[in-house]
C-alpha cells in the first residue's frame, strides 16, 4: 500500500515552501507529488524543484469541488503508469491542495474510491498555519478553521518572522484540534520524519499509532468548545464494551443525521463480541471507512475512545445516542434469550 | 417544553431537534408515551404491543407506523419535522462489525 499524504493550509501559509524543502530530502526521493492550484494558470509546480526521482502532476482547479471527481482517476493513472515503468517507482504520494480547498471531500475520495482502493491508503493530513497571519486568517476564513480541525499534524510556518512564541495562536490551534501535534518550520525547514511519520489511516497497520491521534487531552471527559465557526472537539470514553450491533446503528445514525457537520471522527473501540481486538474507526462527514481490527490493544488503556470534530453537534446528543442504542440492543438481546 | 431529566430517550429526542435545527420540545406523558411538538406538528411515540414485530409505534398526524429500533424512530420523527430530510436521506451500508 502506498501512503497518500494531504498537504493543506490556507493561501500563503507556506505549503509550497514546505514541500520544496521536503522534496530535497533523501527520504522523499521516491515521492510523487500532485499539486493543485486555484486559478487559471498553475504556477506552484514551477516553484518546486524535485530531486531526480520525484515528479509532479499538476491539476488546476480546486480539488474539493471543480476537479474532485478527477482526483481518483488521476491517481489511478499514476499507478498504471508506474506499473508500466513510465513513471519512477514512487512509494509515497503527496497531494498539495489549493489554499481554498476543503480537505474533507478529498479525504472521502481517498477513503472510498474503488479505482484506488487496495493500492493507496490515506497517510495523514498536514496543515500549514502562518504564524504571522494565522489568527487573522482563522477569524476571517471559515475554510481555514476546517483545514486546521481536520489535520493530523499542524506545521507552524514563518515563525522566524513572528514576534514571540504566538501563545494565543497556539492556544487556538490546541482548542480546534487538541490531538494534532504542532511542528515549527523555520524558513520552510522541518524534520520530514515528524511530518510524515505514521500512516494513521492504514487499516492494515499492525502497530497503529492510536496514541498520536487520540491524544490524552482529547480523550479527557470534557470538551474543548471554541467558537471558531462552531467547530467543537470532544471525546467519548467508555469503560464498558459496546455491542457490535449498537456500534453499527450508532455509526449509521451519525452518518445519516450529522452529514457535513461531522467534520471528522476517529476512534478505537472495545466491541463486546471481540474485546481483545480493538476496532479502529475513521469517518469524514457521512463517509466511514470500514473498521480496521487490530491484533491487540496498542497500550494498557483498553477503554473505547472516540474523538469527534463537529460543527454544532452537541456532545450530549452523541452521548445520548450511543447510550440509548446500546441499551436498546441489550434489551433486545435479553428478550431474544428468553425465547 | 423540555425533556424530562433522567429520561434518556426523551433526552435523545430533545437533542435531536437541536441537531436538526428544529425548534420544539419533548415530554413524557403520564401514560408513558413521548410527545414531540414542533410548530404545528405533534408526534406521539409509544412502545409497540408485544404481539407486533416492532419495538416502537410512531404516530404522526394520526398515521401510526412501526419502528424496529430507535434509529427508525429518529428517521420517522425527522421525516415529519424536516422537509428536506426525506428527499436527501443517505442510506448507509455498514460493514459487518466483527473481525473476519
Amino acid at each position: 500500500m502506498i501512503p497518500v499524504a494531504i498537504l493543506t493550509g490556507f493561501l500563503g501559509s507556506g505549503k509550497t515552501t514546505l514541500l520544496r524543502h521536503l522534496l530535497r530530502q533523501p527520504e522523499f526521493s521516491r515521492t510523487a507529488v500532485l499539486i493543485n492550484e486555484f486559478g487559471e494558470i498553475g504556477l506552484d509546480h514551477e516553484l518546486v524543484e524535485t530531486s531526480h526521482d520525484s515528479f509532479i502532476e499538476l491539476a488546476t482547479g480546486c480539488l474539493c469541488c471543480k476537479i474532485r471527481n478527477d482526483l481518483a482517476q488521476t491517481l489511478d493513472d499514476m499507478l498504471r503508469r508506474r506499473d508500466r515503468g513510465e513513471l519512477p517507482p514512487f512509494d509515497r504520494v503527496v497531494i498539495e491542495t489549493s489554499g481554498l480547498a476543503d480537505p474533507a471531500p478529498i479525504l472521502q475520495t481517498l477513503m472510498t474510491d474503488l479505482k484506488i482502493a487496495g493500492r493507496l491508503v490515506l497517510g495523514g493530513v498536514i496543515t500549514t498555519v502562518d504564524a504571522v497571519n494565522g489568527s487573522d486568517t482563522l477569524d476571517r476564513e471559515e475554510i481555514s478553521v476546517k483545514q486546521v480541525a481536520l489535520a493530523d499534524r499542524l506545521v507552524l510556518t514563518k515563525s522566524d518572522l513572528a514576534n514571540g512564541a504566538q501563545p494565543e495562536l497556539l492556544d487556538r490551534l490546541a482548542g480546534l484540534n487538541p490531538g494534532a501535534p504542532v511542528l515549527r518550520a523555520h524558513h520552510g525547514r522541518v524534520d520530514p520524519r515528524r511530518v510524515f511519520d505514521s500512516d494513521v489511516y492504514d487499516p492494515c497497520a499492525k502497530s497503529l499509532d492510536a496514541g498520536a491521534w487520540l491524544a490524552e487531552e482529547a480523550a479527557q471527559e470534557h470538551s474543548h468548545d471554541r467558537h471558531d465557526a462552531d467547530v467543537t472537539t470532544y471525546a467519548l470514553v467508555r469503560e464498558q464494551p459496546i455491542r457490535a450491533v449498537a456500534l453499527t446503528l450508532f455509526l449509521e445514525a451519525l452518518a445519516e443525521h450529522c452529514g457535513a457537520d461531522l467534520l471528522r471522527l476517529k476512534g478505537i473501540v472495545k466491541v463486546a463480541e471481540c474485546p481483545d481486538r480493538p476496532a479502529v474507526l475513521h469517518g469524514v462527514q457521512h463517509v466511514f471507512h470500514a473498521p480496521a481490527w487490530l491484533e491487540r490493544w496498542p497500550s494498557e488503556d483498553r477503554r473505547s475512545r472516540i474523538v469527534f470534530i463537529t460543527r454544532g453537534i452537541p456532545r450530549r446528543w452523541v452521548e445520548a445516542l450511543l447510550d440509548v442504542l446500546d441499551a436498546e440492543v441489550a434489551e433486545t438481546q435479553a428478550d431474544a434469550r428468553k425465547f | 417544553m423540555t425533556a424530562a431529566a433522567g429520561d434518556p430517550v426523551c433526552e435523545l429526542l430533545a437533542q435531536s431537534l437541536a441537531v436538526w435545527r428544529v425548534a420544539g420540545g419533548v415530554e413524557r406523558t403520564s401514560g408513558g408515551a413521548i410527545l414531540v411538538r414542533a410548530g404545528a406538528s405533534e408526534i406521539c411515540i409509544e412502545r409497540a404491543p408485544k404481539n407486533l414485530p416492532f419495538r416502537w409505534m410512531v404516530s404522526v398526524d394520526g398515521r401510526k407506523r412501526g419502528a424496529i429500533s430507535l434509529l427508525g424512530v429518529l428517521r420517522q420523527v425527522r421525516a415529519a419535522l424536516d422537509p428536506g430530510y426525506a428527499a436527501n436521506r443517505v442510506r448507509v451500508a455498514v460493514s459487518p462489525l466483527v473481525p473476519s
